[in-house]
């Protein structure tokens, strides 16, 4: 079995002394070891923040991008070699400020990728600015007033854009996030996981002590079933109400765990694989676009067939007309 | 006597079909053996303003370029009367509908006031009535036109009859009455019209016979002295089949041809129908086995269209996206990460109006400088542009060789012009071409070094070949982790400039920049682009009047072929160097000034959104030649 130390690197992790981010770096490294995924066969998609450099201390492929763009990195390398195992981390800003189009997108689309969003309610390089999850009114050290406009529940935007699972961790309970995170990986289809994460250094309202005293774990609920069990709409339409109704609960307690898993729902893969034939058995990083002697496996002929509408064939009597003048 | 080259326009109401008749009338033209250009100019609009196909047809070539006047003007509506009525050539046939005579300019409400107070002028000059029948005497008495006016409710319920269908269902075949009539007047078989209606509607022969009895209705109404009027000479261009497409079409052709298997797009003008042709093909076999598929991904902004496609790039796979200004300008923070990250990447931009909305259906060359410096930072970048759609499908390819032979990304520069005319040209043959991978790797092991410090051009193990890479927009060191240690920036710095240097020794010059002329010339037209066609037939006029010049084809603006271009240059009184651009500042000759040092001090500029005109320009070169001008803006065409 592949260890933990599998997945590192040897870059020094230089994010602050007690930073969330140590949390989910480690509830990764022990997911895809107790997984067994091949590091090769792993991306990790990062966009910029504390969180981008995620990428850079794991030992599997890293594409550490733009402000926001990570979504589309997973999607063009997803869609391009389904084999890939692809991880996007990604900061609260990242994913839900700049990037939320992307992260919309994703949902409805609902194709095999997974997003950690490290949230923190602040812009942590920047310097400790409000981050889209930080609620109005509030004010962290670094801020000189109190945030001027209201936050987005990443719960309910993700639901509401139609990711088919979603749930939400706290970065220093590694064993939970772990675990969520090994069936968010094993899931087919978009996975979200909103992971909670003190930021020490800039963030002096959602603190160890804060979370300690509000968190609860969903399941502690034994009623609390999230997942979808059957392909009928309305078993999802009620357990999508009743995940809806629970992510608004955020106060004196704040529910942690699996809100929602719908497995019915058809990834963006199938519905491509529906209309392209042969995208299943050669996705695009499968193909093989030129013959042994440097031409394209599209000769003239296959040309010919493939964009016959636009051919036209001269008629023979007019040749012979023309050639007899 | 039969004619070597005819040109023509069919207008009518965006959305009633003139698009479709063009095509047949292509179809037609192409089995007959013609070579036929048209370029469609149209409104931002779904339905209702006016639109037109403007055609040139020959006997003897692939034409190259459009001009005024026409031999053939065929109107389905009162607008194009009276848009079009002055560029019919004397002798040439005005095509018009009888039942529109009294129709009065005003009553067009369709027609932006400018062009309304225009046409009203050009009446009003002519003596007429603001009228379809005052507008068609201007055609017959001022310009000696023959006007011939059809009847075309009449026709179309004579075809009711014969089809015994509803006068609601008849309408959807009211375009065959121009196609008709086009016929008569080009003096063309109908059998031909068949056959380009069978090309277009894919052999469904109920459509095909309905639409051939309104043809042979309208054909039979042209009255005897217009028949013929326009007649081309048999062609005698020497081909067995031809490629009869947009320059969308051959750009996914080449794409599709050329190895491409990732396309991601956000839909703009005139870039979606690219990705929407590619879409149609996405599932390919050859001798009828599976050789592979094509992703086309519709995403929800053009960021995310050329980020996905950097992201499947970055498998190694060939990907592209295809856009115009607007959703360039989205693109350009991509375009620095791929720079940056050393991605082949390939971004097709047709330049359309600009700046901000613009001018979303007009033409214009105003992107040149905005793609040689989009994004911040520096970093080595391909700009190849294409002068027609042969160029067009060749160069796709080659530039899909040099984005992974020199691990950049490569802009291919095109226009409204080149997405949307409708060209035949020869079969493109595939075996002409090379699929070359530079330095991919597609099988590996373990960590790499994806940016080894030992070349300019290191080895690139695709993510998934096995290997683990990593990448970041910040500065690298080799492994691709973040460093901002000053030496290896500096060592990082060279190893991406050094590919420029490395592009400008590889790429031989004249794949770069052509130039055409013989023999004894003593002025240049300097372009690139959709200008070449019409700079090149031109000179050709020109030359028949005594003026002996040649062209520069500008085709690669980086790695910009410097001494190539300078030698020429030199070679040419500076007040016989002309710049010829659909643009206001002149951007090629501002780049060939950065580059060469050269300073091209007469220009010919077009930026009315409408293309340059083989006798506009003629005109407008003589008059710099002779020393009347220096600068000529040049805004013919509605």
């Amino acid at each position: 079995m592949a260890s933990e130390a599998a997945y590192r690197t040897n870059v020094w992790v230089d994010w602050c002394p007690a930073c969330g981010n140590f949390g989910i770096l480690a509830a990764m490294q022990k997911a895809l070891a107790e997984l067994k995924i091949p590091p090769e066969k792993v991306v990790d998609i990062s966009g910029i923040g504390c969180s981008g450099k995620t990428s850079h201390f794991l030992n599997v492929n890293g594409v550490h991008n733009l402000h926001g763009r990570s979504i589309p990195y997973a999607e063009g390398i997803k869609l391009a070699n389904p084999d890939l195992t692809v991880i996007v981390n990604g900061g609260d800003g990242d994913l839900l400020g700049i990037g939320m189009a992307h992260f919309v997108a994703l949902g409805r689309r609902n194709l095999d990728i997974k997003v950690i969003i490290h949230d923190n309610q602040v812009y942590g390089l920047t310097k400790g600015q409000a981050s889209p999850t930080l609620r109005v009114g509030q004010k962290v050290k670094s801020m000189p007033l109190p945030n001027m406009q209201d936050w987005v529940n990443p719960i309910t935007v993700a639901l509401a854009s139609g990711y088919t699972f979603v749930a939400r961790a706290y970065a220093l309970w590694v064993d939970d996030l772990k675990e969520i995170l090994k069936m968010a990986i094993r899931h087919r289809g978009a996975a979200v996981i909103d992971v909670l994460q003190p930021c020490p250094t800039w963030n002096n309202i959602y603190t160890p002590d804060f979370y300690k005293q509000k968190l609860y774990r969903l399941d502690s609920d034994k009623g609390w079933d999230p997942f979808v069990k059957s392909p009928d709409p309305k078993e999802a339409a009620e357990k999508l109400s009743r995940a809806f109704e629970r992510a608004q609960e955020w106060g004196e307690r704040i529910p942690i765990g699996i809100f929602y898993v719908n497995p019915y729902v058809e990834s963006f893969a199938d519905n491509v694989s529906k209309v392209n034939t042969f995208y299943e058995s050669m996705p695009p990083a499968k193909n093989v676009i030129a013959r042994e002697d440097g031409t394209p496996v599209i000769d003239l002929q296959a040309m010919r067939s493939m964009f016959r509408d636009y051919i036209i064939e001269v008629s023979r009597n007019n040749r012979r007309q023309a050639q007899s003048q | 006597m039969a004619l070597k080259e005819v040109h023509l326009i069919l207008g009518g109401p965006q959305g009633a079909g003139v698009e479709t008749t063009a095509s047949v009338l292509t179809a037609s033209l192409a089995e007959l053996g013609y070579g036929v250009m048209s370029d469609r100019e149209y409104y931002s609009n779904i339905v209702g303003r006016h639109s037109y196909v403007h055609f040139t047809v020959s006997a003897t070539s692939f034409p190259r370029s459009l001009t005024y006047p026409v031999e053939l003007m065929g109107a389905m509506d009162a607008e194009s009367v009276f848009t079009h009525f002055h560029e019919v050539a004397e002798g040439g046939v005005l095509v018009y509908d009888t039942g529109l005579e009294a129709s009065r300019l005003m009553q067009v409400v369709s027609m932006e006031p400018e062009v309304r107070a225009r046409v009203e002028a050009r009446l009003k000059a002519y003596g007429v009535e603001p009228t379809v029948a005052g507008a068609v005497r201007a055609a017959k008495e001022g310009l000696k036109a023959l006007p011939v006016g059809l009847d075309y409710k009449g026709v179309l319920e004579e075809a009711r009859q014969k089809l015994g269908v509803t006068s609601v269902e008849v309408q959807r075949y009211r375009n065959s009455i121009l196609l008709g009539a086009a016929a008569a007047v080009l003096g063309l078989d109908p059998d031909a019209l068949r056959e380009g209606l069978a090309v277009r509607f894919r052999g469904n022969k109920k459509v095909i016979e309905a639409n051939m009895v309104v043809v042979e209705l309208a054909m039979d109404s042209v009255p005897g002295a217009a028949r013929g009027a326009a007649r081309l000479e048999p062609s005698s261009l020497d081909v067995e089949e031809m490629l009869s497409a947009s320059g969308n079409d051959v750009v996914g052709m080449a794409k599709i041809v050329g190895g491409v298997r990732y396309q991601a797009y956000y839909p703009i003008t005139p870039a979606s129908d690219e990705s929407v042709f590619i879409e149609a093909h996405q599932s390919i076999s050859v001798d009828g086995k599976p050789v592979g598929s094509i992703v086309v991904f519709q995403t929800e902004d053009e960021i995310a269209a050329v980020n996905s496609a950097i992201g499947a790039a970055l498998t190694g796979v060939r990907a592209a996206t295809a856009t115009s200004g607007p959703g360039f300008s989205l693109m350009v923070e991509g375009l620095g990460w791929a720079g940056h990250n050393e991605v082949p990447l390939l971004i097709t931009l047709y330049q359309r109006g600009g700046p901000s909305t613009g001018q979303p259906t007009r033409g214009e060359q105003g992107d040149l400088l905005f793609s040689l410096f989009a994004s911040h930072g520096e970093f080595p970048r391909i700009v190849i542009t294409s002068g027609d759609i042969e160029e067009v499908f060749y160069d796709t390819i080659k530039a899909l060789n040099w984005a992974e032979r020199f691990q950049v990304p490569v802009i291919h520069l095109l226009d409204k012009y080149m997405a949307n005319v409708i060209a035949s040209m020869r079969v493109p043959d595939p075996s002409a071409v090379k699929v070359e991978r530079g330095k991919l790797v597609l099988k590996a092991s373990g960590p790499a070094k994806r940016f080894d410090l030992s070349e300019a051009i290191s080895p690139r193990p695709a993510i998934g070949s096995g290997a683990i890479t990593w990448y970041t927009g910040d500065e690298h060191d080799e492994w691709g982790h973040i460093s901002e240690d000053p030496i290896n920036r500096v060592r990082m710095y060279d190893k991406r400039m050094r590919k420029l240097e490395i592009m400008d020794q590889e790429i031989p010059p004249e794949e770069r920049a052509v130039y055409y002329g013989n023999g004894d010339v003593d002025f240049l037209l300097v372009g690139w682009g959709f200008v070449k066609g019409v700079a090149l037939d031109a000179l050709e006029e020109l030359r028949a009047q005594g003026y002996h010049g040649a062209y520069l084809h500008l085709k690669v603006f980086s790695p910009f072929p410097s001494r190539y271009v300078s030698a020429i240059l030199s070679k040419f009184s500076p007040s016989r160097v002309i710049d010829v651009e659909h643009n206001y500042l002149g951007q090629a000759a501002m780049a060939v000034r950065m580059y060469t040092g050269y300073e091209i001090s007469r220009f010919v500029l077009k930026y009315t959104g409408r293309p340059i005109y083989r006798m506009e320009l003629v005109d407008a070169v003589k008059r710099i030649l002779e020393g009347k001008s220096t600068r000529e803006v040049l805004t013919y065409g509605e």
